[in-house]
């Protein structure tokens, strides 16, 4: 018995230890670790809406009635003050696990700005080339008022994505994600004639 | 022993992963490209060093019969940090290694150098023991990302080596680290038994 409870305090003792460390380095660490994916986050809003000087997480508005389930946040780009942008992070299935994205829409061309991949976790030399620009490219401005599709050709229209080779599923993926998107903002976004016309926080004006 | 003898032993005659065969799983999973070698390497003999120098100081008062229990919790530990470490100074190599470095509690070689060298040994000789093995086994990792990167990618490091032919993407995918760790292994077990 006594054996058992001087193991007992030895373990808690040496987990105990590990612990104070362990938080020690957290507070060391932690801080650093979110500004880093703060960062990384800023820098993509600069990547697929390069035109705002101002991004703000506009979710609680945007995302409030049903939505798609891939939708994950509503940004918008503020340009002097204006809504100019809008950038949507975005989650789909691909072939071997989930794809997050950025897709930036122009508010007043309606057009697609840019998207960028955040992560996946697709087939390295195949599906894996959805990362590079090359593809990413394939959906700089289209037109967001119709659905993209996926071709496996060279794309003879406006609104086709051509598919990266042996991975239409990625780029099925992927166009699905653009597509949420580009639904959601064509709804809430693309209908307003002026970009003036959507105050921060959300809130639509009566049409003049 | 001498000092430099544990340090080569684990670099040369016990290298963890080519002589010990130990450590497997981030040999096949993570050796898509040199750097990942390197970051992983990096990480493990951060560990392995750390964790032998608390087990090899604590040798005398941890209790037989819970000391493997003890080990998981110190290695867990370090490991722990060195993740939080890599999250917050190396992102890109923290991301593209991903689950293998939490992994790295589970290593074998890890807990196998605690079982048998640091809770025998004082700390200096267990800290050149950690680094011997730690080298060795990432010397062994770059070995095994070599092949992969250049083959399966057409790089090195990044940078292409192989200009205007088609990578063998098989190399970068899983069974091309079963078939380039399993044919170096059969490589050195034949020059081995030829100069035995």
């Amino acid at each position: 018995m006594r054996d058992i409870i001087k193991l007992a305090l030895f373990l808690l003792t040496v987990t105990g230890v590990a612990g104070a460390g362990l938080s020690y380095v957290n507070g060391l660490t932690g801080p650093l670790i979110e500004k880093q994916i703060l960062q990384q986050k800023i820098d993509g809003f600069k990547e697929v809406y390069p035109q705002g000087d101002k991004v703000e997480n506009e979710s609680a508005n945007y995302l409030k009635d049903p939505h798609d389930p891939g939708l994950k946040e509503v940004n918008i780009a503020y340009r002097n003050g204006i809504p100019a942008g809008v950038i949507y992070a975005v989650e789909s299935k691909g072939y071997s696990g989930p794809i997050s994205l950025l897709a930036g829409f122009d508010i007043a061309t309606a057009k697609i700005t840019a998207i960028k991949i955040l992560s996946q976790r697709e087939t390295p030399g195949l599906g894996a080339k959805a990362q590079e620009s090359s593809f990413q490219d394939r959906y700089k401005n289209k037109n967001s008022a119709e659905a993209l599709e996926v071709t496996k050709k060279a794309p003879a229209r406006e609104n086709q994505i051509e598919a990266i080779t042996a991975s239409t599923i990625t780029t099925k993926a992927v166009t699905k994600a653009v597509n949420a998107a580009r639904e959601h903002f064509t709804i809430h976004f693309a209908k307003a004639k002026q970009p003036g016309l959507i105050r921060p926080g959300g809130t639509q004006d009566e049409p003049i | 022993m001498s000092l430099f003898n544990e340090f080569s032993k684990g670099v040369i005659r016990e290298n963890p992963l080519f002589r010990l065969v130990l450590g497997c799983c981030p040999a096949l999973a993570i050796t898509t490209s040199v750097e990942n070698g390197l970051g992983m390497g990096a990480a493990f003999t951060g560990v392995l060093v750390a964790s032998n120098i608390a087990i090899s100081a604590m040798r005398n008062i941890i209790p037989d019969s819970v000391r493997i229990p003890a080990y998981i919790v110190i290695i867990a530990a370090f490991v722990t940090m060195t993740d939080q470490l890599m999250h917050a100074f190396t992102p890109a190599l923290y991301t593209s290694l991903g689950i293998f470095i939490p992994l790295i509690v589970v290593n074998c070689i890890i807990l196998g150098r605690a079982e048998a060298f640091a809770n025998k040994n004082s700390i200096i000789p267990s800290i050149f023991d950690a680094l011997g093995m730690g080298v060795g086994f990432t010397l062994a990792l770059v070995l095994v990302c070599s092949f992969r990167e250049v083959l399966g990618a057409g790089t090195f490091l990044g940078m292409p080596v192989l200009p205007g032919s088609t990578p063998a993407i098989l190399m970068i995918l899983p069974p091309g680290g079963f078939i380039t760790l399993g044919c170096l292994l059969g490589l050195l077990n034949k020059f081995q038994k030829k100069s035995a």
